[in-house]
């Protein structure tokens, strides 16, 4: 993967450009973030001052966990934008990187500047390559800059049930672990996840956690914890049990069936003084397998952290783009109202116009009804946008289609805001056909 | 990513157009007509038999298999996955088999038995299977003549053939030669070019990184906007950067593309206007930095991080060789 190839010359950056560049970065979007992320003068949010963000449903929102475990700070707020870790006392910005599917390491510099600090990665991603990419990032930082977790797989895990095979050997942690270290360039991780676990019997399986002790005795972790999408909170509370595990990340969405479920296991579990990380916030970025209808990630992100028990989560970004998204939360999440009406499933009315015809007696225009809606679906559906503007072109349209009318009459037997959609496509008659992409 | 990359279609602007007999071959090669059934991918050999499987994935169940792996498989236009497990024969099936995604350099286990899980991931066309294998290929391989190209661990190997990328992973004993022997039969039997991809060819020798070139379906050099792009690590001297092209689906794409990246991208070298249909700039990306681009047509080519001297002149010889390629 080129990513950790040619990690040198990026490596030995001039100070100058790489300032420039930190600049750069900042005047596009992300300025005052890493700033405001980093500041030790955040806005200090008590136990007593509970976020306002409330869950879009009508459970009642989670409360904080009181301070508890072994370090006094564990589960109290310090601000907006950083909660404590648990147990582990690390402080962390509210929002940091799965950097699983980022394959460029000036991405990864760019969170880091921008403000975030914990950076999660695995060994088995990209089947390494994932770890490699950061091994050309991290060692020239100063260790205290980032915080690193990976998660480790053990290959005797049967994934239907969830348990290990007899005889499963713990040292395998072990060993993968100094390939993680070695592709890191690091000579310890600061959280080692056991990976994928759905089973109680698998979380408190002596010799893995045998092996996870000595990886912590050893120096090359310095905290542990259990990585977990499926019976989560049977394996939160398993890890609250085994009395070894420092951090838990888990998924965590509105669109789980079972997200109460999670959200008191996620309570318990950061009572007894684990460290809560949230992945899998943005629920799979679409509502429909047509790809047709992208879910706010701002407002899931948000959805996910408006628990005080979870103290950051890590969703994935591959473009500055979505990493100005993500840095926009980490300066303000507050869910909003909007925020929560834009987390309700959308009425999926979908595209398709069968043409029943029961349009064209109430328009007051006369318009080819169906015809329209015919080229929004080419427009926005088909992303066809060239075939939307042929076919527009040939309906001899008037010029202002629906200016002229008030109320509309036209009510649409699949639901199609008709109104809507003919203003929206009509607009791309006049678009250069260069233009159309 | 269209098969462009892999070889050019007919009826492209002249800088990048090959033969219509090429071209229609490597079209063949690249979209194999007929896919076979999932069982008809795993061979009979000898002295083996088929333990577990086949078990077929589709797009919408790959992730109940390698989790959240699939993402990047999806970005490939990953089609389906056929997977099976052979066991010795007279030796049972593993009831704990694993998945050849978890396979890493260094991955052992205790069982005495011997298996090998053979996966069989298919991708939409040729360039995007090849794209998906540089995407998980290390560095310092040692490649191995079975398919288009193939490189093997202590107890793993992956090759790519036509639009299938194929991953062998053993348990038990690690026998590098059985897994040898399983990966070239199952490779002989699956239909598609044997070929590495075409436009692999245009990048000038020197100082190439050999077999490190890695294709990008999407989100190139952290831009939404950059699509279907493949770039190649140079090193010269203690200079090193990355030479690329970025194909586009036509030259109205390919200009949007330029726009784009100029909009989010200073210009300390104006360079040519975005909308000519071909030009030249050099652009400070914030992630990037100084990024030298050239294009022309549906092809937008050039080098990155921290382009010297050395990788312009690179860029300049790498259209030439798209030229000569034309010819």
């Amino acid at each position: 993967m080129p990513g950790w190839k040619y990690s040198c010359r990026q490596v030995v950056m001039s100070k100058t450009t790489k300032n420039l560049e930190r600049r750069d970065f900042l005047k596009l979007g992300a300025g005052g973030l890493a700033a405001g992320a980093l500041s030790a003068g955040c806005a200090t949010m008590t136990s007593s001052q509970p976020e306002k963000a409330l869950s879009p449903e009508a459970a009642p929102p989670p409360k904080p966990a009181p301070a508890a475990g072994p370090a006094e700070s564990a589960a109290k707020p310090v601000g907006p934008s950083r909660r404590v870790l648990g147990r582990t006392g690390i402080e962390v910005p509210i929002v940091s990187m799965g950097v699983m599917n980022a394959d460029n390491p000036n991405l990864v510099r760019a969170a880091l500047d921008g403000g975030i600090l914990l950076l999660d990665t695995a060994h088995g991603y990209q089947e390494g390559r994932n770890e490699e990419m950061l091994g050309t990032v991290l060692p020239s930082r100063k260790r205290e800059s980032f915080v690193l977790a990976t998660k480790i797989h053990l290959s005797t895990l049967d994934r239907k049930t969830g348990l290990f095979a007899k005889g499963t050997r713990g040292e395998e942690i072990g060993e993968k672990l100094d390939i993680s270290l070695k592709r890191l360039g690091l000579d310890h991780v600061d959280i080692l996840h056991l990976h994928n676990q759905s089973a109680r019997e698998s979380v408190l399986y002596e010799p893995v956690l045998k092996a996870l002790e000595k990886a912590k005795r050893d120096g090359k972790a310095r905290f542990l914890g259990v990585s977990t999408h499926k019976n989560e909170p049977e394996v939160i509370r398993a890890a609250v049990e085994a009395k070894l595990y420092d951090v838990v990340l888990t998924s965590y969405n509105f669109k789980q069936d079972h997200h109460l479920e999670v959200q008191k296991a996620v309570g318990e579990a950061a009572q007894a003084g684990l460290g809560i990380v949230a992945m899998k916030t943005q629920a799979g970025v679409y509502w429909d397998g047509e790809k047709q209808h992208p879910i706010n990630m701002k407002a899931a992100l948000k959805w996910a952290l408006r628990d005080p028990n979870v103290h950051t989560a890590i969703p994935g970004f591959t473009t500055l783009e979505q990493l100005q998204t993500d840095l926009e939360v980490l300066r303000d999440p507050t869910l909003t109202d909007d925020d929560k009406r834009s987390l309700e499933a959308p009425k999926l009315v979908g595209f398709f116009c069968q043409g029943c015809g029961e349009c064209l007696d109430p328009c007051l225009a006369h318009l080819p009804i169906p015809d329209l809606m015919r080229s929004f679906m080419y427009a926005h559906a088909y992303r066809n946008r060239e075939a939307a503007q042929a076919l527009l072109l040939d309906l001899g349209l008037p010029e202002f289609p629906c200016g002229d009318c008030g109320e509309c009459p036209v009510h649409c037997a699949k639901g199609f805001d008709v109104r809507q959609r003919v203003r929206d496509v009509v607009r791309l008659r006049a678009v250069p056909r260069e233009f159309l992409l | 990513m269209s098969t462009g990359l892999l070889a050019v279609r007919g009826g492209l602007v002249a800088l990048v157009a090959v033969s219509a007999a090429a071209a229609s071959q490597a079209r063949t090669d690249s979209q194999p007509a007929g896919h076979p059934e999932a069982s008809a991918l795993f061979p009979k050999i000898a002295g083996w038999k088929i333990s577990d499987g086949p078990t077929t994935y589709t797009p919408a169940t790959l992730f109940e298999y390698i989790d959240g792996g699939a993402e990047s498989f999806l970005q490939f236009d990953f089609q389906d996955l056929a997977s099976a497990t052979y066991a010795n024969a007279g030796v049972g099936r593993d009831k704990n088999r694993r998945s050849s995604h978890a396979a890493n350099a260094g991955d052992s286990t205790a069982s005495a038995k011997t298996e090998v899980t053979v996966d069989i991931y298919r991708h939409k066309d040729a360039i995007r299977a090849f794209g998906m294998y540089t995407q998980e290929r290390p560095a310092g391989t040692t490649p191995l003549p079975i398919g288009s190209e193939a490189y093997a661990g202590p107890d793993y190997l992956q090759l790519v053939v036509g639009s299938y990328y194929v991953k062998l992973v053993q348990l038990g004993s690690k026998q590098p030669s059985v897994l040898r022997w399983f990966a070239e039969t199952v490779a002989a039997g699956l239909p598609g070019t044997h070929d590495i991809p075409a436009v692999l060819k245009c990048f000038p020798e020197r100082g190439k990184r050999a077999r490190a070139e890695k294709f990008m379906a999407r989100d190139f050099l952290g831009h939404p906007f950059l699509h279907d792009a493949v770039a190649v690590p140079y090193q010269i001297g203690a200079v090193n950067f990355r030479l690329f092209i970025v194909e586009g689906k036509d030259s109205v794409d390919l200009r949007a593309m330029v726009k784009r990246y100029r909009a989010v991208a200073k210009s300390p070298d104006p360079g040519a206007d975005s909308a000519a249909a071909e030009g030249s700039a050099t652009v400070k990306d914030p992630l990037n930095g100084e990024v030298v681009l050239q294009w022309k047509g549906r092809w937008l080519w050039g080098a990155v991080d921290q382009p010297g001297p050395e990788a312009k002149a690179l860029v300049d010889e790498l259209g030439r060789r798209l030229s000569i390629l034309a010819k």
